[in-house]
């Protein structure tokens, strides 16, 4: 389940890291995709690495849409205005999707049948130790293309200092319509897994996607990747322990208790990192 | 070589450039002096490509380049070292060094980064610390080395000399020397007026928007290029 959340915080991240603004409708750009899945599942019975590659292209396409919108029509120096208008277009892909699929509760395509193992005297879900494998390989993919490529510079650069990119001639510009796709790409396929662990699905997925991916950056760490994997580990720990040993409703009581927990006593996250002055200024003036 | 003719650059309604014409000649240095708001920053951010002239061109050897991208401009040999070095803090040396070459698709980036090394040897020692932890002269060689990695025919320098250490100035003032000596164009803007023309082939005072001298640094007593490059001229003040 952490391994998830990493996944949704770790897109949260780049989008953050790129922009120094909020998407709101990162979440709900997911949940569009998972419905696209879903669709192809009912509609045609297609297999469980179609529904994925279709959830990862919905969310890609939905989040492309969202930049276009909120972040590239609107300039500089409106980051309250974007996030607004995220929060506007969050708004009108819930409609759009309740509109589409009326009936708003729909089966997602499991995985398969798996049965509980045994690991380390630990009886665990065969899912989700897929899940935390793929998530690894997927960080490792990440890393490699954010430190070997051309493209990753451009990326570390834009979230830098975006002007000393521009003066690099590096396209500010097309670098985050891209990273974006690429935030909203990694969180369909975290959107993919969680969903195939949970096998229901409903237009409010994309609330909590936003929220289990904003709480699991902001535990980590603002704009760190690292920390966006420990946040958001730490956050699927938490709340499974407190659904076991409290019952199903204080599951998210638990996480919000966490995360008021580490804004008092550590605000900066977990790997809070030197940069996270510069974050949470970025903060303020969203 | 770089030829700017009557640009009009505005900021909304402020006009911050009310006709600028100038122009830097090939294998010289080129200083643009003036007050504090006179518009030398607006200036070199124009040519840049970061600031789109509302009037007036900007031609590049013989190559019109008015309002093109800043990737276009520095493709086409103009590269920038801006006004507070603005390195990238959380990257190594090395990578800063990489996003320098960033137009470039050639495979000799990492040759000329060790080119770089072995004329800032105090960025070799620091190769994989990152930027934002060198000193404010140690920054300023590597927006210098930055720059230089697009190759650039013509180097635009923004207050190079702003809050160092006056034996870093010397120094820093030593390297646009050694770089013009090699056959680079430098196009620099600058507080400190005495440095500046002792280096300069030529100079232009810009006051509230306007060219209001260009010449050798001969040609006006020094005192008075001091006073108008700080307080602007008797007349437009």
């Amino acid at each position: 389940m952490g391994s998830g959340y990493a996944l949704l915080a770790i897109g949260f991240t780049l989008i953050f890291g790129v922009l120094r603004r909020l998407n709101l409708s990162y979440g709900p750009s997911i949940m569009v995709g998972v419905f696209f899945g879903t669709f192809l599942f009912i509609q045609f019975q297609a297999g469980w690495y179609t529904v994925l590659v279709g959830t990862v292209l919905g969310a890609a396409i939905a989040g492309a849409y969202v930049e276009r919108l909120c972040f590239w029509a609107i300039k500089k120096g409106a980051a309250v205005a974007s996030m607004v208008s995220s929060f506007a277009v969050w708004m009108q892909l819930e409609e759009g999707v309740t509109i589409a699929f009326p009936d708003r509760t729909y089966e997602f395509p499991a995985l398969g049948d798996f049965e509980l193992i045994e690991l380390a005297g630990l009886s665990v879900r065969q899912e989700h130790v897929i899940m935390l494998g793929i998530a690894a390989i997927l960080v490792f993919a990440l890393h490699q293309l954010l430190y070997r490529t051309r493209f990753g510079l451009a990326v570390r650069a834009v979230s830098e200092d975006p002007n000393a990119a521009l003066f690099m001639g590096v396209n500010t510009g097309r670098v985050i319509f891209l990273a974006f796709i690429l935030a909203s790409a990694i969180g369909g396929i975290a959107g993919y897994f969680i969903m195939a662990t949970e096998e229901v699905i409903t237009p409010k997925f994309g609330l909590q996607a936003t929220f289990k991916g904003l709480i699991a950056m902001m535990l980590g760490g603002m704009g760190s990747v690292p920390g966006a994997i420990a946040g958001g580990l730490l956050l699927g720990v938490v709340e499974k322990q407190a659904e076991w040993y409290a019952g199903a409703v204080w599951r998210d009581i638990a996480a919000f208790m966490l995360l008021f927990a580490f804004l008092i006593v550590r605000p900066g996250g977990l790997l809070a990192q030197h940069t996270a002055a510069r974050d949470l200024a970025a903060l303020r003036r969203v | 070589m770089l030829e700017i003719a009557d640009i009009v650059t505005s900021y909304g309604k402020i006009e911050a450039l009310k006709g600028v014409s100038l122009s830097v000649a090939p294998g010289e240095i080129t200083c643009l002096l003036g007050p504090n708001g006179a518009g030398k920053t607006t200036t070199m951010m124009t040519v840049a490509g970061l600031l789109k002239p509302r009037r007036g061109s900007i031609t590049f050897e013989d190559r019109n380049i008015t309002g093109r991208d800043p990737g276009h401009i520095v493709r086409s040999g103009i590269a920038l070292v801006p006004e507070n070095r603005l390195v990238f803090p959380d990257m190594s040396v090395h990578d800063n060094l990489r996003t320098g070459a960033y137009s470039r698709s050639d495979n000799e980036i990492e040759d000329d980064i060790d080119r770089m090394f072995e004329r800032f040897p105090r960025l070799d020692e620091r190769q994989l610390q990152h930027a934002g932890t060198l000193s404010g002269g140690e920054q300023q060689m590597l927006a210098v080395a930055r720059a230089l990695m697009a190759r650039p025919k013509l180097l635009l320098m923004d207050e190079p000399s702003l809050g160092l250490a006056p034996m870093i100035v010397e120094e820093i003032f030593r390297i646009i020397r050694d770089l013009n000596a090699e056959g680079t164009s430098i196009f620099l803007v600058e507080q400190n007026v005495h440095q500046a023309l002792k280096v300069a082939h030529h100079f232009y005072l810009l006051e509230q928007g306007r060219v209001t001298f260009g010449g050798s640094p001969g040609d006006l007593e020094e005192d008075e290029v001091i006073q108008r490059a700080y307080l602007g001229s008797a007349e437009t003040t």
